[in-house]
This record gives C-alpha cells, sequence and structure tokens, in this order.
C-alpha cells in the first residue's frame, strides 16, 4: 500500500515537472545573465529633468509584463517573448514598473522619498496601472489633467504613460513601455483627452 | 536650484558660416539624437524639446524655450544635470540673414530650460520670424540642432493680427443636435474574411483598425493592421475588398494617393532605424520602403503634391516622396514645414494652449485668414483643421474629468458658421490623429465600438 503510494507520488511529480516544462519552455536568459537586485540609492530630491533622463534611456529597450530591468543599447534584448507570461525573463519594465522606476518610488507604498534604482535592477514596485490611477500609496496623487506637465503622468484602469512633452496640435508626446509588440518609446498619444485616462503625479518634485 | 552650480552661462555665440556648417553636418551625419551606450551600461543622454511658438497676437512676446535633458555615460542619477549651452538663430520671415541670440538659462515648473525672449525688432513687422537652436554638451561632446533642417528649414512663428475672434463657453455634453451621419464600412471585430482584427496583450487595452482614408472617388481604405491586409469598401459596397500588405502589424497610419498607391506610416520601426513608410499599389505589391527622418513619426497625410508626415521632435510636416522620388531623411528634414499644404498653395498653421486654439491660412503673402477660438472646457487634441472654399472646418476634443466628445466647427470669415458635437467612439485604440479625413465637402469618422469599427461621413453645408 505504501509502495502503491509512493509510486502515485512520484508519478505526480514526475507530471507536474513535466507540464511545468512545457508551460515555461519559453524564457529568456536577458533577467537571469544581466540583471541584479541590488538595493536602491536614496536622493534627498528628484527633478523632473533628472528623471526624464532616466525614462529616456528606458527609450528603445524592451517590454516585459511585470518586469523592471534594462539595459541602454537601444535595442530590445528578448524581442517577441509571449506577451501574456510575466515569467519569460525578458527585457524592460511594463508600465506600471517603468513609471515607479521613473519616479524612484519605494516597495514600501507608505513611502514617498526617493530612491534610485539602477537600470539593471530588477524590480517592478507596488503598483499597477490601476492604482496609480486610483493615486494610491503615498508618493502618488490624483491630478487635473488639464493642469499635467512633464513627466506627470495619465493613467487608464489598464495602462500609464508619462508625458514628456506638448505638441501643437495639443496633442502629448508619452514616454511609456507599450506592450511586446512595440517596447519603450516615445509616441504622440491622445491620453489627455481621453475619459479612460486620469491624470495622476508624483509628490515632492523639486523646483 | 542644483544643476545651477554645473551650468555654464556662457553663450555660444558661433557665425553663422559655422551654424549653417554644423547644422549641415547634422543633418548630412545622421538625425537621430539618441545616443546608446555600451550594452549593459548606461549612456550619455542629450536631448532637448521645444513647443514652437507657431502663432502669436500683437504684443504677445516671443519666448523660445528649449527643454534640455542631458546626462553623462554612467551617471545613474542624473538631477545634477551637465553643462549645456545654446543659441537660437532668428531672422524676420523672409530676411536676409540669422541674427545670434544666446539662451538663458533658467527653470520653469521644474523644468530646465534653456530661453530667450526674441526683442520685437527681429520680427518682421506684421508678419513674424523664422528661427533655429544649436544647443552643446560640451562634456558629452554632444550637438543638438533645433529643428534638426536648421536655416534650411527652420521654425516659423507668424503673428496673428486681426484674427476672428470666438467664444465656444462652455461645453454641453451630451446634447442634441448629433448628426446621424452615413455608415460608409462596417467591420465587426474577428479574424473573418471581412472582419477587422484586434491586437490585444496584457496591458494593452483593443487596438484595432489604425487608421482609414477615403479616395477621391469616395472608396473607404480601412488599416486592419491587427491581419495586415486594408479592407477597401468601394463606394456604395457593403462588402469590403481585402488587400494583403507587408506591415509589421502594429499601431500605423495611411494615406491614399491620387493614383491609388497605398502609403502606411508604421510607428515601431527595425533595430537602430527610424519608422519607416511602405508604399504599395492597389493590389497591394510593396513599391517602396522609405525611412522617415525622425524616431517618432505621428502622421502620414496626402497633402497636394506629396505625402507628408508630420516629425514628432521637429514639429514639421516633411514630404516623404519629392517629384515622384522617395526622399531621403535628409531631404525631408531639409524640406520640413511648420503647416500642412492640403489645397495647394495655402497652409494650414494650428496651436493649442491651454483652453484656446489658434488657426492661420497662410498664402505666398502671409497670413490671409485667422481664427482665435476660446472655450470654457479643456480642449484636447485637433484631430482635423482643413480649408474648404473660404472656410475652414475644424475637430478638436473637449474633456472634462469623465467625459470627452469631439467638436465640429465650421470657420467662417467673420465667425463661426456652424458646430456640432460627436461622439469619441473610440472604443478601440487607434493611431492617435487618425479619426477625421475631409474629402470635398465631406467629413469621415472612424469610430468602434465593442463589437466592432465603422466609418460614419457626415456632409458638410460648406462654402
Amino acid at each position: 500500500m505504501l509502495r502503491t503510494r509512493h509510486l502515485v507520488t512520484t508519478l505526480a511529480v514526475a507530471f507536474a515537472l513535466a507540464y511545468a516544462g512545457t508551460a515555461a519552455a519559453y524564457h529568456t536568459r536577458f533577467v537571469a545573465d544581466n540583471c541584479n537586485y541590488a538595493p536602491p540609492t536614496p536622493t534627498s530630491y528628484i527633478t523632473r529633468d533628472g528623471s526624464a533622463a532616466v525614462a529616456l534611456r528606458a527609450r528603445h529597450e524592451g517590454y516585459q509584463w511585470a518586469g523592471g530591468c534594462w539595459n541602454d543599447n537601444d535595442r530590445d534584448d528578448s524581442p517577441n517573448d509571449p506577451h501574456e507570461n510575466p515569467y519569460t525573463g525578458g527585457e524592460g519594465g511594463d508600465c506600471s514598473g517603468f513609471t515607479f522606476k521613473v519616479w524612484r518610488e519605494a516597495l514600501s507604498t507608505a513611502d514617498s522619498g526617493f530612491h534610485q534604482w539602477g537600470l539593471l535592477r530588477f524590480v517592478h514596485g507596488p503598483y499597477t496601472a490601476a492604482t496609480f490611477k486610483a493615486g494610491a500609496g503615498a508618493p502618488n496623487v490624483t491630478a487635473p489633467k488639464s493642469g499635467l506637465v512633464k513627466m506627470d503622468a495619465l493613467a487608464s484602469d489598464g495602462h500609464i504613460g508619462l508625458i514628456y512633452a506638448v505638441n501643437p496640435d495639443g496633442s502629448d508626446q508619452i514616454i511609456e513601455a507599450k506592450g511586446e509588440a512595440y517596447g519603450t518609446n516615445i509616441w504622440t498619444r491622445t491620453y489627455r483627452g481621453s475619459s479612460s485616462y486620469s491624470g495622476v503625479r508624483r509628490v515632492g518634485w523639486s523646483s | 536650484m542644483r544643476w545651477k552650480a554645473r551650468f555654464s552661462g556662457r553663450a555660444l555665440v558661433p557665425t553663422l558660416g559655422v551654424v549653417l556648417g554644423i547644422a549641415a553636418a547634422v543633418t548630412a551625419i545622421g538625425w537621430s539624437t539618441a545616443v546608446a551606450g555600451p550594452a549593459g551600461g548606461p549612456g550619455a543622454v542629450f536631448e532637448a524639446t521645444h513647443l514652437p511658438p507657431l502663432l502669436t497676437t500683437s504684443g504677445e512676446r516671443i519666448d523660445l524655450a528649449y527643454d534640455v535633458h542631458c546626462a553623462a555615460a554612467g551617471e545613474e542619477v542624473p538631477d545634477a544635470g551637465c553643462e549645456a549651452r545654446g543659441t537660437a538663430y532668428v531672422r524676420g520671415i523672409g530676411g536676409d540673414s540669422f541674427t545670434a541670440l544666446p539662451l538663458e538659462e533658467r527653470s520653469l515648473d521644474g523644468r530646465r530650460q534653456l530661453a530667450v525672449v526674441v526683442p520685437d525688432a527681429l520680427a518682421a513687422p506684421q508678419r513674424g520670424l523664422e528661427y533655429f537652436a544649436v544647443l552643446e554638451a560640451p562634456d558629452l561632446g554632444r550637438r543638438l540642432v533645433v529643428p534638426a533642417g536648421g536655416a534650411a528649414a527652420p521654425h516659423v512663428s507668424r503673428q496673428l493680427d486681426g484674427a476672428v475672434e470666438i467664444g465656444l463657453g462652455r461645453h454641453t455634453f451630451g446634447s442634441d443636435g448629433r448628426p446621424a451621419g452615413v455608415r460608409v464600412a462596417s467591420a465587426e471585430w474577428g479574424d473573418g474574411a471581412t472582419n477587422a482584427g484586434l491586437e490585444q496583450s496584457r496591458g494593452l487595452g483593443p487596438i484595432g483598425a489604425s487608421s482609414f482614408d477615403v479616395d477621391s472617388l469616395g472608396n473607404v481604405l480601412v488599416l486592419d493592421q491587427a491581419h495586415r491586409r486594408v479592407l477597401r469598401w468601394v463606394r456604395g459596397s457593403h462588402v469590403p475588398q481585402r488587400v494583403p500588405i507587408s506591415i509589421n502589424g502594429t499601431l500605423a497610419d495611411l494615406a491614399v494617393a491620387g493614383d491609388g498607391s497605398i502609403f502606411v506610416l508604421e510607428t515601431t520601426a527595425p533595430p537602430g532605424r527610424n519608422p519607416m513608410i511602405r508604399r504599395f499599389d492597389d493590389g497591394g505589391r510593396e513599391l517602396e520602403a522609405i525611412e522617415t527622418a525622425e524616431r517618432s513619426t505621428s502622421q502620414i497625410r496626402m497633402d497636394a503634391e506629396s505625402p507628408v508626415v508630420l516629425g514628432g521632435s521637429s514639429h514639421l510636416w516633411m514630404p516623404v516622396m519629392v517629384a515622384g522620388t522617395p526622399a531621403s531623411p535628409g531631404e525631408q528634414l531639409r524640406r520640413g514645414r511648420v503647416g500642412r499644404r492640403p489645397r495647394g498653395g495655402t497652409e494650414v498653421i494650428v496651436l493649442r494652449h491651454e483652453n484656446e486654439v489658434r488657426i492661420a491660412v497662410v498664402d505666398g503673402r502671409g497670413v490671409a485668414r485667422s481664427w482665435r477660438l476660446t472655450s470654457g472646457t479643456p480642449l484636447a487634441e485637433i484631430q482635423l483643421a482643413e480649408p474648404v472654399g473660404q472656410q475652414v472646418v475644424l475637430v478638436v476634443r473637449v474633456y472634462d474629468g469623465a467625459r470627452d466628445e469631439f467638436v465640429v466647427l465650421i470657420l467662417g470669415r467673420i465667425g463661426l458658421v456652424d458646430r456640432f458635437p460627436l461622439d469619441s467612439a473610440d472604443w478601440a485604440e487607434t493611431m492617435p490623429l487618425g479619426r477625421f479625413r475631409l474629402v470635398g465637402r465631406s467629413l469621415y469618422r472612424l469610430g468602434s465600438t465593442p463589437s466592432g469599427a465603422f466609418v460614419d461621413r457626415f456632409d458638410l453645408e460648406v462654402r
């Protein structure tokens, strides 16, 4: 009886491992080979210009659902990851992870201080687009869309992007981690006028 | 201000010859300003943004301001910025030589800027001025010319005198008075032969039927980018033809030429390249692949003489074909203009600033007609501004905290001729500025619902 139970358990484990191996068949080495888990560097202040420079270093890099680690070589080092899988270990942040890092936020939602995460630090942070939209966490507040300026954000329930510049026609240039097929870049968007989007601001910018 | 300590107050005042040489060199060697670092490490950053004051009013000061972003290679906390300096080169419209104006440091809303207020004497009386800027970060060995075409294609700031003033008041969302329109094309979402496809992935909302255009015969072409094809409704038909095209399948813009050829502007680019324009014949055979001049390009439209694209950083409209031949990126930059020419010689220039829209129709002698519209409700993007006869059709989005709509306005010589609202109908994401086209006296609108995409036609009473 004991032997039979042992055999069943062994087979179950074997099947589970085989299934897991199939499900996770696609896995890039980008995170494993390049990223780290170093603690962030506290900074005493944050400027919109400095954050724009941080964001610009992510431009032309990849997108990874639940990701948060990228280099600065102007290409996606793990292109065409399956986009419904957060565990593929690819390069890039997702939209909320990118915002978290550019806004230098903390893992604790009660902490509104400034924490510089390195490009290659793998971190996503505690916020989703929807929680950013709601102004959740000590560093984040909602703000009227008409008053948003550079490095403020426009967020919907499923996406968030940062304002990089305003165009003469009233649209915005948004820097955002858009999706696996898009990567992270600056595009003209009309989020500001869309009722799906709300204004969000990080608190504490130096003037 | 912490960056001041590293900011040089010295002005950069090279001779015009040097500047033109710089501009030509920048144009010749590349239009990309991004600087890639070594794999795995951060590289140097030196970029600038500038909102050109395209249309000013009499007595309004002309403030040329450039937001500057820079960081040294390897510097992961770039709040201190870097040494940067610059000069604006300014002349009256049609003038012979540029005058150098040193840019001064300042901070506005926490943004680091290089800026100068242009002396009144430099603007051509009743007309305005042309200008470009050269920005430098000497420690990084980087230099930018803004716009990249320099003296060959400068920004132009025109003065509005006698603009027709129109107060729009406070917008009433959901009001009556919406024209029904005529549905000229529709496709349910799906993967069938007559369906339009949706890009869907985690974090993205639905993206589909990313753009459209209408040819001179009234045939409607919808870009079904998810299926890499165009759906074409021949005028009067309810069933679309399918035209497979070789595109990368992400958000893209569409324009149809008079000869039936189809131009598609892709907004995602191959690694290390700028976005591509692909030209197809009316059967979908690829004829040309043209690289755009800037790393971000937001629209493609057919002007009277050529397809033109709007550069994301220069804010200039640039031709991508010249005399039937693809234009190189450098040639695109050298031929940039601040306005479109949808109807031959006249150019349309728009500027939305807060709750005000300024529009000018410019001919060879200067501003021929102009309007200033103010709104009691926040204004977002201008979707369309094109002349029809002596009038201009304007489509702009209005919004508040929870709602948004488009407003169609017909502007006449002495005021507002007509206006009506349209639902935003934007369930699926499209090219942001790709929702409206004007063909003859008909306005077409691309919309979507949870069931599918459609194009409606509104016949306007314009003269």
